[in-house]
């Protein structure tokens, strides 16, 4: 197999793993572009974290 | 240690003794052994994880669960996928035979990707992120292609968007198709020779693994 096709299996791999299926509720921390976070927490919260960490200061 | 979860199977010997199975009802997870402090972005670890889950691919259909969800016992395992199992059985049962395939296409017409800083608003930005990313749609040609020579042979199928650069043809398809998928996707390069696409499995059931029947 070419090295180039290998990596391009390989990366597919990796995005299936890292990015397809059930996300299990209070595990997951997510990045959106570069710059927000968000938390997902038992289905309860989905909030920017920031507005997460002002609220928490309260 | 913990263990690092991979997936929902229907029966042990689906998991067993390619990974360590963790009964969850009448259900069972696949998963790995690792140490507490083992960075779940460890190269050799995605790899071994990424090589176990076509391994028990090979073996039986099985609910992929997203990388990174770690459980410290069976007991903890439970508690968290509780609300998930119903749901698991019924579609481990109804797609057993069945594998995801997908296409993914570089977008037609790309909108440029919002820039947060051009927002005040949180809300507003992931509005536009979304609607960005749900604009995106694959070459007309492309798509009328995919969908008379791969949708025929899918059982379900849907065009999902992902981000604002791609998009992205889901097929749940027999595991007796796949070879016959692959076929359609070297009649659909023949036919769209200049508009990029890759066509890629089978997977487990990672889009297909919510549905309601």
């Amino acid at each position: 197999m070419p090295e180039q096709t290998e990596e391009l299996v390989l990366l597919e791999m990796l995005d299936h793993l890292l990015d397809r299926g059930v996300v299990i509720a209070g595990e997951a921390v997510i990045s959106i572009g570069d710059v927000d976070l968000l938390y997902l927490g038992l289905n309860i919260v989905l909030a920017n974290v920031d507005a997460v960490m002002r609220v928490s200061k309260r | 240690m913990k263990s690092l979860v991979i997936g929902a199977h229907l029966l042990r010997d689906d998991v067993e003794p390619v990974a360590q199975a963790l009964a969850v009802g009448d259900l069972y997870l696949s998963a790995v052994d690792i140490e507490n402090d083992q960075p779940l972005g460890d190269r050799e670890l995605l790899l071994r994880v990424a090589a176990i889950r076509a391994k028990l691919l090979d073996v039986a259909t099985f609910v992929a669960i997203r990388y990174g969800f770690t459980a410290g016992s069976a007991e903890e395992a439970q508690w968290k996928c509780a609300a998930h199992i119903a749901q698991w059985r019924r579609v481990l049962t109804a797609h057993r035979e069945h594998v995801e395939m997908t296409l993914k296409t570089a977008a037609a017409a790309p909108r440029a990707r919002p820039d947060r800083r051009d927002f005040t608003s949180g809300a507003d930005y992931l509005r536009a992120l979304h609607d960005a990313t749900q604009s995106a749609t694959a070459d007309p040609e492309l798509r009328a292609a995919a969908e008379e020579l791969i949708e025929p042979l899918a059982i379900k199928h849907r065009w999902i968007h992902r981000d604002e650069k791609s998009v992205e043809l889901a097929a749940l398809v027999p595991r007796a198709q796949i070879d016959a998928v692959n076929a359609a996707g070297a009649a659909l390069q023949a036919r769209c020779p200049d508009v990029p696409f890759m066509l890629s499995g089978p997977w487990p059931l990672e889009v297909f693994a919510d549905d309601h029947e």
